[in-house]
């Protein structure tokens, strides 16, 4: 039941975000979406996931977009239009990757198990960060690293060299 | 009875949904929304395979990364935005045409 | 072995990457001092440490492993590309100098060498990922550096315009691989390729065969988008046009070469099982075939479409793409000899592509101008860059005696001993070839024989640009007299890992 809802909330305001006329509309429907997506982690019993989703997807990501979508609108004309151009071949195009993949979904034979029961998971998940997955762990602060600067440098007003 | 499916057919209809937001939207920061739809879409696979699988947690495991990838990627993109927008009055796509596509 | 012993033992064997990331990390912090000379130092520690690394790599060969749990792999086929990455960074940091470069003036060094060196290290990780959650994220680093260098000329509306276009094309075909790879950890339960390979062989029933079709196609998307093939392609114009040409030259040629490193590598590793020589595809889907088509529309519409091409950049972009599709012939030979034409390919194009590239910046440098239509007259007045125009060009056609033929004709002995059911695709590859020389013959054409340009004083160009224009002159030219050893170290580099 409480799936449903979570579902609900999921598709309903991915569709408003893709679908509305105004940024801001969208925006905030974006937010919806990540909670939604929060609720359906800690459904299926990834608790550290969904705090870190509320964390950095709302926190970070969200607000970051919520700055883009300020930032960058007219400034004479508050009216924070989206345009939608050449909807119809969108359309089919999305609907086609649909049907695709909820046909593969329904009629391959996942690898199904035991699975997981639910049970908190951050302490196991410190223990992989330490342990097989160190290399991508380390690798990510680098990545992490080059886009801060990236980022900065690419924003920067000119500087001497 | 939940099942896997049910959260296979929601990731299909997130994932077709951010398709859409990206192949129909003009504005890039809504393009981005869209390409946030797509990941979120795939993380919502990963941690659903790792719960009905074989009860590991490498899905659980990509689908950090996967956040952390996120992340970067809207930091580096919303830059650039800015940036077209300071030269250009514009977050449009249509209006970047100075390249020929 | 105690997590600890196995992490102190990978460290060993990943000194090149450890190198890099140290040099990474002190260029970051001198460029953060605003001392003057922080600039030479960073040079010189960049270009250090791309050296160091290519030595320390070539130190690991004839080791056979899978390191830091299985995430990434080491195996003579790896050690290979990692010496043409940090080869290829190293070429293209010394021969491309901010000093004379018109483009690049007045913009911070730092950033660039710390970016060059960010970005060798996510190649070679990319190269050799053995994990889809490490080969997700290293093939993310790889391009989310990759816009960060297309953008750097951010006062510029174009290279903005073309940044913009990377990132937003490349998030989507990234994020549609990531999906691809999601349905491939649902369907055999675990993220480490060489699992996903055995649990494939094992037998996949029908429905399930369906499956990881979409999931290969999805997949494919990633690595089309890095080596730009069709139809993910449609972002290489436009950025090779908007990045600073030093960009431009890097990109056709060193995530190129790590994303056909890696799809080698998940192609014939994880959707095939080895066997004596070549691999076998009975456990999964007929991806060759696939990638044929890709492989022919690719070829096809780069040739075609470089044909019309009046701004350099562009056309050396359209001709990228299509000698993409000719690397693909040797993915798809799906056998030792197919693997070994992949390498010796992007070895070979190494050479040619950033000699033409360095030729375009010069003259730009001197001139001001990409635009084809400038260019009649260099013969009088550059004669030494046009006839190393001349023999870059030469060789991208593929002509003997120079590197770019055998890289050619590697690729299409190892489709032609396949069978006589890809004789036709070898006859298309023949037949683009044949296209593709036509536009380099106009490019030779408009700098020799054209008139124009009759009042321009004759170029004044620095020793070390020449220096390296040479240098690469006699890469394209002298590897034949060698070629023996040169084929032998590939042969060498062959095997690859098979995992436990």
């Amino acid at each position: 039941m409480v799936f449903y809802v979570l579902a609900a909330i999921t598709v309903g305001s991915a569709a408003v975000v893709v679908l509305a006329r105004s940024l801001i509309y969208s925006a905030f429907s974006l937010l919806f979406t990540f909670f939604g997506v929060a609720g359906l982690y800690v459904l299926l019993g990834a608790d550290f996931l969904a705090a870190t989703q509320l964390l950095v997807y709302v926190g970070g990501i969200l607000v970051l977009l919520l700055f883009g979508v300020m930032l960058t609108h007219k400034i004479y004309d508050l009216d924070l239009r989206s345009e939608v151009t050449q909807f119809v071949p969108g359309l089919i195009v999305s609907a086609g990757l649909f049907l695709i993949i909820v046909l593969t979904a329904l009629r391959t034979e996942w690898r199904v198990g035991p699975g997981r029961p639910p049970e908190p998971t951050t302490a196991e998940i410190g223990k992989l960060f330490m342990g097989p997955y160190l290399l991508p762990f380390e690798a990510a602060s680098i990545l992490l690293l080059v886009a801060l600067m990236g980022a900065a440098m690419i924003v920067r007003r000119r500087r001497d060299a | 009875m939940i099942g896997l499916h049910h959260y296979l057919v929601l990731s299909a209809a997130l994932f077709s949904l951010g398709v859409l937001g990206v192949l129909t939207r003009r504005n890039a920061v809504n393009v981005l929304m869209g390409i946030e739809l797509i990941l979120n879409s795939a993380n919502v696979n990963l941690v659903a395979f790792s719960r009905y699988g074989t009860g590991n947690l490498q899905g659980q495991m990509f689908a950090v990364f996967v956040i952390v990838v996120a992340a970067a990627e809207v930091a580096v993109a919303l830059a650039i935005v800015l940036t077209l927008y300071r030269l250009r009055r514009t977050p449009n796509l249509d209006d970047a045409d100075m390249l020929r596509g | 072995m105690t997590g600890m012993d196995e992490v102190l033992l990978s460290l060993r064997r990943f000194v090149p990457e450890a190198v890099l990331t140290i040099a990474l990390l002190l260029v970051v912090l001198v460029d953060a001092s605003g001392a003057r000379f922080r600039n030479g130092l960073n040079r010189l520690l960049t270009v250090t440490a791309l050296a160091a690394a290519l030595v320390l790599a070539a130190r690991l060969h004839g080791v056979s492993a899978e390191i830091f749990s299985g995430m990434l792999v080491l195996d003579p086929m790896a050690v290979f590309f990692k010496m043409l990455l940090a080869g290829a960074s190293l070429l293209v940091v010394l021969a491309f100098s901010f000093r004379n470069s018109r483009e690049l003036h007045g913009l911070g060094q730092g950033e660039f060498y710390a970016l060059m060196l960010a970005v060798t290290v996510s190649n070679m990780l990319l190269a050799t990922a053995n994990d889809l959650a490490m080969l997700y994220l290293s093939l993310e680093m790889v391009s989310i550096t990759s816009y960060v260098m297309v953008a750097y000329l951010k006062g510029d509306r174009l290279s903005n315009e073309a940044s913009l276009k990377y990132i937003l094309f490349g998030a989507v075909s990234t994020g549609g691989m990531l999906y691809g790879l999601t349905l491939l950890y649902g369907m055999t339960g675990s993220t480490s390729i060489p699992a996903i390979r055995d649990f494939l062989a094992a037998g996949l029933s029908d429905q399930n065969r369906f499956a990881v079709y979409v999931a290969a196609l999805l997949v494919f998307a990633g690595f089309g988008f890095k080596t730009a093939a069709v139809p993910f392609h449609f972002w290489c114009p436009d950025v090779y046009q908007g990045a600073p040409t030093a960009v431009t030259a890097f990109l056709s040629v060193a995530p190129k070469a790590a994303g056909f490193a890696i799809m080698t590598r998940f192609f014939y590793q994880g959707l095939a099982t080895p066997g004596a020589g070549s691999w076998d595809l009975s456990g999964t889907v007929d991806w060759p075939a696939l990638l044929i088509v890709i492989s022919v529309l690719t070829m096809t519409l780069g040739n075609v479409a470089a044909l019309t091409q009046t701004n350099m950049k562009r056309l050396l972009a359209y001709s990228s793409i299509a000698h993409a599709g000719y690397i693909m012939m040797g993915v798809v030979a799906l056998s030792e000899n197919g693997a070994r034409a992949v390498m010796i390919y992007l070895l070979t194009y190494l050479v040619m592509n950033l000699g033409a590239f360095l030729v375009v910046t010069l003259v730009h440098n001197q001139d001001g101008t990409f635009d084809l239509r400038d260019y009649p007259g260099l013969y009088r007045r550059a004669p030494f860059l046009t006839v190393a125009m001349a023999i870059f060009l030469f060789s991208l056609m593929g002509i003997p005696p120079l590197v770019g033929f055998m890289g050619k004709l590697y690729v299409f002995a190892a489709i032609i001993e396949k069978g006589k059911e890809l004789w036709w695709y070898a006859a298309v590859g023949a037949v683009n070839a044949a296209i593709a020389a036509y536009y380099y013959a106009r490019v030779l054409k408009t700098m020799i024989i054209d008139a124009g340009n009759e009042d321009k004083p004759a170029f004044k160009l620095p020793a070390p640009d020449l220096a390296w224009v040479l240098i690469l002159v006699l890469a394209n030219v002298l590897p034949l007299l060698w070629w023996g050893r040169i084929e032998g170290w590939t042969r060498a580099s062959l095997s690859l890992y098979a995992g436990r």
